[in-house]
């Protein structure tokens, strides 16, 4: 007495993502993927082998009506709460940063090839309000056109002092540290400032420009 | 100033659906740059960058609601049907994609984000959705993908059943690329299932000999020796079946059932010994492998028929001892996967990974348990499904973190409530007392006044306090009886009295015109001083007025997010437990049918070591 087997065909695609099993093709070929071979002799059970695919594909069919549902589910529970996020992420600005007071900075560098960004500090009004490191991820996503909001804050109508200390590996890959401040004048209204570091190319060294968006 | 980045980056778009091809990221490259005019826009490719989907997609959808990209309108929202699509959240991006990408948008990107959406589609089993994403681009893509989109056509004729429209579109197919290849491999299995078996035959023979130049198609003509091997076997074409399966590499992923289907052969032509030369390597393989376990069975077999029973029957002890062993290993698998246990290890091998659709589980959480289910992480089902338990658990978590926050919302805004309610009556008094109207009659008061002094020149009355004084003493000594003396004496006080009068006088009138000036303009600055007290004071009484409706506001806000977080909550917990119900039935059925085929091969295993004691006691009785 020799055992059952069963085979599986399957269509491929280049990269091997794409795999869908091909019963049928046993079927088919031999009407069969339930041979024994017994003292030699093989014996094909061919109705077996008709039942037992036809009841592969019902599940098959099944799992996958089940899995379509379920995914729809899934699409609709994602859709309620990106919404809801939305919701949630305006109320905490809105509660948290009312638009007179709120002021937000951000970082964002253009090329980018005599720096590389560790870490950023900022004070305000002589008072240090953020410091943040980058992680790799994060500095690429800046150096491929990303802008971070490193610190939102409130502040008072009038003006401000902010100063940025940038913190990396300049030229050459040396141990790098410069400041950049400006005087800012906080209206009614949310203000956005920006620092930018950029590259200037004619003295091969970074440049550190604050300014205000409108 | 609009601040004017160069990025090199791309139309978003055809970044957001490229990501997975290089070639295509480097055409892009080419691209003119995309300039940043709003700062949230940035933002939000700073999160996308970093494969951050979720929180880029609700960045840019505040953005939008508080109307913060007034420069990139129309880009946002396509960029956001491509950040849903990097998310996986695919029914949304198509709705964005079928709104938008219908015109003015560069038929290239068009092309390439249907391609992504029909792969998408077809990987979770949407069929007609992804064929009608197909269908919709218009133009031939990039040489990088042209031949993926045919595949997928194919692909999806072959799932419907429509074998001879995948034929055609399988026949079509020119080059003698890998790509070629693959489309001859599935042809042939579409014309199977068609029933034109001699062609299938004809290409799968010819493609078990082509020569690879790399790991992918040495995999592929294994497939398809292996494939025509099996073929020829069950067709009692042993002596065809062998050479056809000799050409299995003997260390790729096909090699086991080769080296069985090897054995066969020779066995179908009673060659025992040759057959037991290919089943005895298996013997060190790994068990878990079907083509492995029938070879303990074969062993056996082989040797019974040298008439080597006693080798057979001790060979046929270790089988039944060793499918004994595994069917408890695989009982104790699946009591795991029933635990829930073995999906939440899945996970927590990337517990900060968020959600991108591209992501893949490509090792299993290290465990005996995990070597049965290798084979299933090459499944769409699996993958997918364990993408949607994975997107449900960081939907968990979200919500979790929300329902925190939002507790301490609630806590900040009563807060704020009783020390507003606590300043009011200080801020009300302090108000009453600063009578801003009396001060407006006094400034009007006194531009009157210095109108009319202006008008009538009177110098005195812009006096200072000592020239006044003066002008007192001056005019009180004029007034004195005694001076109106007719003497010498009285005349001369009275000249000098004249006198004194004139130099004060003429300094009175030199001094009156900067006088007036210096007044007008302190009364011109109060004027200015008291228009702003007034819209200072104005701006207090509003907020005066819609502080108590913001707090309204806010605590409803706050009050109607929290049912909704915690009906979201519930409602993800059940979708995670109906997921992982529906993961855990696909890994169970597949142990179950490794569990079932074992418990067949140790029947066969016993009832072959029945028959042998069988036959060695009715040969010892007749010996005796």
């Amino acid at each position: 007495m020799l055992p059952t087997r069963s085979r599986r065909v399957e269509v491929t695609t280049k990269n091997n993502r794409m795999v869908t099993n091909a019963a049928a093709i046993a079927v088919l070929w031999l009407a069969g993927m339930l041979v024994a071979f017994a003292q030699g002799a093989a014996i094909v059970n061919q109705d077996a082998v008709a039942a037992s695919t036809a009841a592969g594909e019902t599940a098959k069919a099944q799992a996958d009506g089940q899995f379509r549902s379920l995914d729809e589910d899934v699409q609709s529970l994602k859709k309620e709460v990106l919404d809801l996020n939305r919701d949630l992420f305006l109320l905490e600005e809105e509660l948290l940063f009312p638009a007179n007071s709120q002021v937000a900075f951000f970082i964002s560098m253009d090329v980018g090839e005599y720096f590389e960004l560790d870490s950023v500090s900022l004070q305000i009004d002589g008072k240090e309000v953020a410091n943040y490191l980058y992680t790799e991820r994060e500095a690429g996503a800046l150096l491929r056109g990303g802008v971070h909001r490193v610190h939102m804050g409130n502040l008072k109508v009038g003006d401000h002092e902010l100063i940025a200390v940038f913190t990396g590996k300049g030229p050459h890959v040396r141990d790098y540290r410069r400041g950049a401040t400006m005087t800012f004048n906080k209206g009614i209204g949310a203000k956005y400032v920006e620092m930018e570091i950029s590259d200037r190319v004619a003295k091969q060294q970074p440049e550190f420009i604050i300014r205000e968006w409108e | 100033m609009i601040p004017c980045r160069a990025i090199c980056l791309v139309s978003w778009l055809v970044f957001a659906v490229t990501v997975a091809t290089p070639e295509a990221r480097a055409a892009d490259d080419r691209k003119p740059p995309t300039v940043i005019k709003d700062p949230h826009y940035g933002e939000v490719l700073y999160y996308f960058y970093q494969d951050d989907y979720f929180p880029a997609i609700v960045r840019l959808m505040a953005a939008q609601k508080q109307t913060h990209l007034p420069n990139h309108g129309a880009e946002a929202e396509l960029l956001l049907g491509g950040l849903y699509l990097s998310y996986g959240h695919h029914l949304r991006a198509a709705e964005i994609f079928e709104r938008l990408l219908a015109d003015n948008v560069d038929p290239q990107i068009r092309d390439r984000t249907w391609f992504f959406l029909a792969k998408i589609w077809l990987q979770r089993g949407y069929l007609a959705e992804s064929e009608q994403a197909l269908a919709n681009i218009r133009d031939e893509l990039p040489p990088e993908l042209e031949p993926e989109r045919r595949m997928l056509q194919a692909q999806i004729l072959i799932d419907q059943g429509r074998h001879d429209q995948a034929i055609e579109v399988l026949n079509a197919w020119r080059g003698k690329n890998e790509w070629a290849s693959y489309a001859r491999y599935n042809l042939s299995v579409a014309m199977v299932r068609s029933g034109r078996i001699n062609s299938a035959v004809g290409m799968l023979d010819e493609l078990g000999q082509l020569d690879p130049y790399n790991e992918e198609l040495s995999a592929l003509r294994d497939k398809a020796n292996l494939a025509l091997g099996y073929a020829y076997l069950q067709d009692g074409q042993p002596l065809s079946a062998k050479p056809v399966l000799q050409r299995v590499r003997l260390s790729g992923p096909f090699s086991n059932k080769a080296l069985l289907g090897v054995g066969w052969a020779d066995a179908e032509i009673d060659n025992f010994q040759r057959a037991l030369v290919p089943w005895m390597e298996l013997r060190g393989r790994n068990l878990l492998d079907p083509a492995v376990q029938e070879s303990m069975l074969a062993i056996p077999y082989a040797m019974a028929k040298l008439d080597s029973i006693s080798q057979a029957a001790d060979h046929y002890i270790n089988a039944i001892e060793a499918f004994y062993e595994e069917t408890s290993r695989i009982d104790n698998t699946i009591e795991k996967i029933e635990s829930g246990e073995l999906f939440d290890q899945f996970l927590s091998q990337d517990p900060t990974g968020t959600t991108g659709w591209y992501w893949k589980v490509e090792e299993l959480p290290e465990g005996t348990e995990s070597r049965y289910l290798y084979h299933l992480l090459a499944t769409h089902k699996f993958q997918e499904g364990l993408k949607n338990y994975r997107d449900l658990a960081y939907l968990q978590r979200n919500l979790d973190g929300w329902q925190q926050s939002v507790e301490v919302y609630r806590s900040m805004l009563e807060t704020r409530e009783i020390a507003y309610y606590e300043r009011l009556p200080r801020a009300e008094q302090s108000l009453a007392n600063a009578d801003l109207d009396r001060m407006v009659q006094q400034k009007l008061e006194f531009d009157a006044r210095l109108d009319s002094i202006d008008k009538s020149g009177d110098s005195l009355a812009l006096a200072t306090a000592h020239e006044f004084s003066l002008w007192g003493e001056i005019t009180a000594m004029e007034r004195n009886p005694a001076l109106q003396a007719n003497i010498p004496e009285a005349q001369e006080v009275r000249h000098k009295i004249r006198l004194l009068k004139g130099v004060l006088q003429w300094e009175l009138d030199r001094e009156f015109k900067v006088r007036a000036a210096l007044i007008r303009k302190n009364l011109r600055q109060t004027g200015e001083a008291l228009v702003e007290t007034q819209r200072s004071r104005r701006q207090v009484d509003e907020s005066m007025r819609n502080e108590p409706l913001l707090f309204e506001e806010f605590n409803q806000r706050v009050a109607g997010l929290d049912p909704k977080i915690n009906s979201l909550r519930d409602r993800v917990d059940v979708s995670m437990a109906v997921q992982r119900a529906f993961l855990q039935t696909i890994a169970v059925d597949e142990l179950q049918a490794q569990k079932e085929r074992l418990d067949t091969y140790t029947v066969q295993a016993r009832f072959a070591l029945a028959a042998i004691y069988d036959l060695s006691s009715t040969v010892s009785d007749a010996s005796q």
